[in-house]
């Protein structure tokens, strides 16, 4: 009785290596990731560390709307960006046919852990390189449909709050349940900026800016597995 | 994650994505009580690189609004057909006048703008989810 009321404090360092999936209106994700984490404080409830994600990302047909942040928001102040009015006189829209992008990011993990066996968190890709498949899409653009016959994914990734970002970039909310020692399962809401840019049809923004990169911010839930070392 | 994976493959590979295989009937409003309405543009259809496509595209002009009318067509079969008025074989420049209804009969296309035909010169069978070419009429 007495061992149990008194519980050794959970190890410095939480390391694990994650599976998870996710699924949305027409698209989906895969991800596979190593996370590094230190617990915090006294009795160690807080964790925070670093990643390394591997995220695959697949839909068909979905919107990508105008992506850089001054064109889609009213302010490019880090952060506030994130809670900016939204300037869809700007917006164009990019259809993507089969969009597939495949990242690699490093990424930065928050937790909390609620006893032994619960914890939640939240995670985002900081920075990192994408790749993937091009892939056909119809621009329309004040009532004007064109063809973009190869539209792909830019190659460098970079947080930069909200609509400032670049490239595609991954996050999480989850809420995770420890099986035994080793094993976790995860319970994932997902958002997920994905970009493609043009190359031959271009959007004239109505400040005569020439546009070529579209962003669709995905939502999606879905599961995960854990092992942890 | 393999589940998830897979389920998403399935769901984008169903039929839904398919034109129905039917043929459709029709006509243009008063097109059985008058005679007198005629194509302001036409052209047969030709087989593009990815399909085959017969019959005949009509352009009408009917109390002041365009109609395209594809008439005793047969179109194959394939995923995310869609009809369009192009200003290029290969669209680039184009309207969508949205999905194909079926895959054989006579049909209509309501056209919401006022095109100069001049430039959209083409009525296009087109996969736009793979952009493959099905078949093209030449609009005269």
């Amino acid at each position: 009785m007495a061992a149990s009321a008194q519980q050794s404090p959970l190890p410095h360092i939480n390391q694990f290596a994650d599976g998870a999936g996710t699924i949305g209106s027409s698209e989906g994700s895969v991800a596979a990731s190593y996370v590094h984490n230190w617990r915090l404080g006294k009795k160690r409830k807080w964790e925070a560390g670093l990643g390394l994600r591997y995220t695959g990302y697949f839909g068909t047909k979905k919107d990508f709307r105008t992506a850089p942040g001054r064109l889609a928001r009213s302010t490019t102040t880090p952060f506030i960006i994130v809670f900016a009015g939204q300037k869809t006189e700007n917006w164009d829209t990019l259809t993507v046919q089969r969009p597939f992008i495949n990242s690699v990011n490093l990424s930065v993990n928050f937790g909390y852990n609620f006893n032994s066996k619960w914890s939640g968190g939240f995670n985002i890709d900081l920075i990192g390189f994408s790749f993937g498949r091009k892939s056909s899409a119809v621009l329309t653009s004040n009532g004007i449909t064109r063809t973009e016959p190869a539209a792909s994914t830019p190659a460098f990734n970079v947080l930069l709050t909200g609509d400032n970002d670049y490239g595609s970039l991954n996050s999480e909310f989850f809420l995770k349940y420890k099986l035994n020692d080793r094993w976790g399962i995860r319970a994932i809401y997902q958002f997920y900026f994905a970009e493609y840019t043009t190359s031959t049809v271009k959007q004239t923004a109505p400040d005569g800016t020439i546009v070529n990169r579209f962003r669709n911010k995905a939502n999606t839930y879905g599961a995960g597995i854990a092992y942890h070392f | 994650m393999v589940v998830c994976a897979g389920a998403f493959a399935v769901a984008g590979c169903t039929k839904n994505n398919a034109t129905p295989d039917a043929r459709l009937n029709e006509m243009l409003p008063g097109a059985d009580t008058s005679s007198n309405i005629t194509a302001k543009y036409m052209g047969n259809f030709g087989n593009g690189p990815f399909g085959s496509v017969t019959g005949a595209a009509k352009i009408y002009l009917v109390n002041g609004q365009y109609t395209l009318a594809l008439e005793n067509v047969a179109i194959s079969n394939g995923p995310d057909l869609h009809v369009y008025l192009s200003k290029e074989l290969q669209p680039v420049n184009f309207i969508d006048l949205g999905k194909l209804k079926a895959t054989g009969g006579n049909q209509l296309y309501t056209i919401a703008s006022m095109p100069d035909f001049t430039l959209y010169k083409y009525a296009l069978i087109h996969c736009q989810q793979y952009n493959h070419l099905f078949g093209s009429a030449a609009l005269k």
